[in-house]
């Protein structure tokens, strides 16, 4: 993450900027920089998907592990997220420096992906009470440049539905004894449904409007991101954020499907392109 | 040999390469924009990510600084979904910790340090994906990615693996080969003077071999460093064609030395 | 890390006993009204006992009691900044650490900190932040520990009121308090200030839309929000709803908290006898 600062020159031709909704790159205030995805990224994953959004980089990776279900809800899979903030970033990050921004992440990720209504998760159930899949989400940092949540966000959507779960086969011996059995066929296995999983949405307040995907450098002007807001703004907030995050998904989702559809035939980029 | 046959009768590997034969090695330059210099690269299934900041005033404890030269400062890592079964701690294990020492004896061998005292130069890697040779993907990724920060070196290091299996020495070892429990030799070389950078090697090996193995590593790295050479030579064209003007000198000394006009961050 | 070994530590793997209850067994909150006698969708916080300056070694702090939940607050500093590389000349830093006693839950938990501690305590810097006149200390920092002695719901909440009214009984410049409210949104209708089965949510009906809680810090006399949380899946409106609920709710604490304040000045700089 590059340190920015601003001085306040520069502060007020941001700021007057967004009150006339033209930003410094030419954007409105509710327009993203631009995004983009690719999955399957990484084979020796389940699902795995990389965004970069201006020059944020982000790279998902998820495997899934069969564990056990906890306790309190005996018939559901769960998700376990980790953020890894890698020097790659910034060298501030080295060692154990990212550790903090990690488990910020990672909580508010868990948070928001861990809601009844965006992954189903007794799909993920084996058997109840015994055995589960656990979803391993793994985040990589590997490039920040602004607005790390909606990236990430975008980036684990994407993979959950890259993501491809093996079936199994649960067969009973004559003691009672249960055995999972892993098919044989790579290709038989289970999708998730993603349709309701969702992406977060930052909203960053400079001077008297809220700008979508905000930069570094119009969140230095925000305060730094910290700070209070008045009731009334919030509501306001909340309503571009609705309105952004509907206008995200249907794009977000005809753009997964599409590289679907492309099948074998796509060619992989990854990092080369 | 441990079940798997490693060598067929026909003298081919398990993944049909013959022993001398290298995987393929794909790479990129200039990967992200905010940090001094990156490269992205992949031998066969091993991917591999280095980044570069610097050279910059040293960071943290002042009683780092050396005054006659650049201190290098290394940081290994491995991405938590990169290997098959899921790794909890990205690095900071003692495996991480051995070889960012390893990475960074390598590179202060190679990098003219003397160029910056006072300063520190960082090199981060990150491995997304391991299949074998992680630490020759790694060297060579951040071999790409210090030419790429415009840090002058003696000379390209390439670093490449090789391993012994009955009387036959193999070149850049898989996963596979690397776990089958055979010797297996890690060694980072500069072609041009063929100095040797860095040798490691583990279990038992007889000293008659060893001029074999060693030969086969050697010969190995110098077909990467001709890939990597390429792949230099590639970007340069690539950002010549896009600058015009262009900021490269190729000095007489085997010093390589790629300055990026200003302009170009703006890309 | 303390670990005490004179301790008789339970298994690594334990679980409350609790959860094995038979569901007839388990206390299930009533559908209609609530078990406090309270009202669902009205603003009836639990009645607050607040008092400062009961840590004497600290510059400040506070106890602060709603229902059952239980929590004390004491604040160190201003002080020379420990990590001599983070100093910051034009204003001080704020540290917030936010623990639960093992004992608090129903289950028990561990002295180091969680994530969840972790993550509340970073709400709890967020929220207080923006009240804090952090100019005033340069160069300085200012250490705040809430523990939680007991948890029944809406300890976040309760952790900021508590912390606001700590950092004033230290005499740290602020714009104005901090207060804290929370809010447990069941459907069409709301519990404020939820108690901990209200919050865990075991309770309320299943497959209902608008199913979330919400907990908002408030500077009440600027009317300005310095911090917002909500969890769970709500439309636009029921959050905003929510949101203005929980205002009201924290406009219900500032005179419970002015008394307090009040008071503990009086102690601190009695009024002359005559």
């Amino acid at each position: 993450m590059a340190t920015v600062q601003v001085s306040e020159a520069e502060k007020v031709y941001i700021m007057h900027g967004v009150r006339d909704d033209l930003r410094v790159d030419g954007r409105g205030c509710e327009d993203y920089r631009h995004m983009e995805i690719e999955t399957d990224v990484v084979s020796n994953t389940d699902g795995s998907a990389k965004v970069t959004l201006g020059h944020t980089a982000i790279l998902v990776g998820i495997k899934a592990e069969i564990g056990k279900p906890r306790p309190m809800v005996a018939d559901e899979g769960f998700l376990e997220f980790f953020v890894d903030c890698s020097a790659n970033a910034t060298p501030e990050f080295e060692g154990r420096g990212g550790d903090e921004l990690g488990t910020e992440l990672s909580n508010t990720l868990y948070k928001v992906f861990n809601n009844r209504n965006s992954i189903d998760l007794r799909t993920l159930c084996i058997s109840p009470g015994e055995h589960c899949w656990v979803l391993y989400i793994d985040v990589l940092l590997l490039q920040c440049d602004g607005n790390l949540f909606d990236a990430i966000s975008v980036a684990v959507k994407a993979a959950l539905f890259n993501t491809r779960i093996p079936k199994v086969h649960i067969s009973e011996d004559e003691e009672g004894g249960k055995e999972i059995e892993l098919s044989d066929d790579p290709y038989d296995c289970m999708r998730l449904n993603v349709e309701n999983v969702p992406c977060i949405v930052t909203l960053c307040k400079v001077g008297h409007r809220h700008v979508v995907d905000a930069t570094l450098l119009e969140k230095a002007c925000s305060e730094g991101g910290r700070g209070s807001l008045d009731p009334e703004s919030i509501f306001e907030m909340t309503e571009t954020g609705k309105r952004v995050g509907k206008a995200l998904h249907a794009p977000l989702m005809e753009v997964l499907q599409k590289e679907e559809s492309l099948g074998k035939k796509r060619q992989k980029v990854g990092f080369l392109g | 040999m441990a079940g798997l046959e490693l060598l067929s009768d026909q003298g081919y590997r398990v993944d049909g390469r013959k022993p001398s034969e290298l995987r393929k090695v794909q790479a990129r330059m200039g990967v992200f924009a905010q940090a001094d210099g990156s490269a992205y690269i992949e031998q066969g299934n091993t991917k591999a990510l280095a980044v570069v900041y610097g050279p910059h005033e040293v960071r943290g404890s002042r009683s780092r600084t050396l005054h006659d030269r650049a201190v290098i400062n290394c940081q290994y890592s491995m991405a938590t979904f990169s290997t098959a079964e899921r790794k909890r701690r990205p690095h900071g294990d003692r495996k991480s910790s051995e070889m960012s020492l390893h990475l960074k004896q390598t590179f202060e061998a190679a990098v003219l340090t003397q160029l910056y005292p006072r300063s520190q130069i960082d090199i981060y890697v990150k491995i997304l994906q391991s299949d074998g040779g992680n630490y020759s993907a790694c060297v060579n990724a951040a071999t790409l990615a210090v030419i790429d920060a415009g840090i002058p070196m003696r000379d390209y290091v390439c670093a490449c693996s090789a391993g012994f299996v009955e009387d036959t020495p193999l070149a850049d070892l898989c996963h596979a080969e690397e776990s089958g429990g055979g010797t297996s030799l890690a060694l980072a070389l500069l072609p041009r003077g063929g100095q040797i950078a860095l040798l490691q090697m583990d279990a038992r090996l007889h000293q008659d071999h060893l001029d074999t193995l060693i030969e086969a590593a050697m010969t190995a790295c110098k077909g990467l460093s001709d890939v990597l050479d390429s792949v230099v030579r590639q970007h340069l064209q690539e950002v010549s064609v896009l600058t015009r003007d262009l900021g490269v000198c190729f000095s007489a000394s085997p010093c390589i030395s790629v300055r990026k006009p200003p302009a170009l961050y703006l890309l | 890390m303390p670990v005490d070994t004179k301790r008789v530590r339970g298994p690594d793997e334990s679980q409350s006993p609790l959860i094995f209850l038979p569901k007839s067994a388990q206390k299930v909150v009533p559908k209609e009204g609530r078990e406090d006698g309270r009202q669902r969708g009205q603003t009836d916080v639990r009645p607050v006992f607040a008092r400062c300056g009961l840590v004497s070694q600290a510059k400040g702090s506070a106890y602060i009691e709603a229902g059952n939940t239980k929590l004390m607050c004491s604040v160190y500093g201003p002080r020379e900044i420990e990590r001599k590389d983070e100093t910051d000349m034009k204003s001080g830093r704020l540290f917030c650490d936010f623990r639960f006693a093992p004992f608090s839950c129903q289950k028990r938990g561990a002295w180091i900190q969680g994530s969840e501690e972790k993550d509340f305590s970073l709400a709890l810097l967020e929220s207080l932040r923006p009240g804090v006149c952090l100019h005033k200390y340069p160069r300085s920092q200012i250490e705040v520990n809430v523990m939680v002695l007991e948890n029944d719901g809406s300890v976040l909440a309760h952790a900021v009121t508590c912390a606001s009214l700590a950092l004033a009984d230290a005499g740290i410049e602020m714009y104005d308090l901090v207060l804290g409210c929370s809010l447990r949104q069941d459907g069409a209708t709301y519990l404020i200030d939820p108690t901990f089965p209200e919050e865990s949510g075991s309770c309320v009906a299943d497959n209902a839309e608008n199913q979330g809680s919400v907990t908002v810090a408030l500077l009440p006399s600027l009317n300005q929000v310095s911090g917002l949380q909500s969890d769970g899946e709500m439309g636009e409106e029921t959050l905003v709803d929510a949101v203005r609920a929980c205002i009201e709710g924290c406009h219900k604490l500032y005179p419970v908290v002015q008394q307090a304040l009040i008071k503990s000045v009086r102690r601190k700089a009695p009024p002359p006898e005559n």
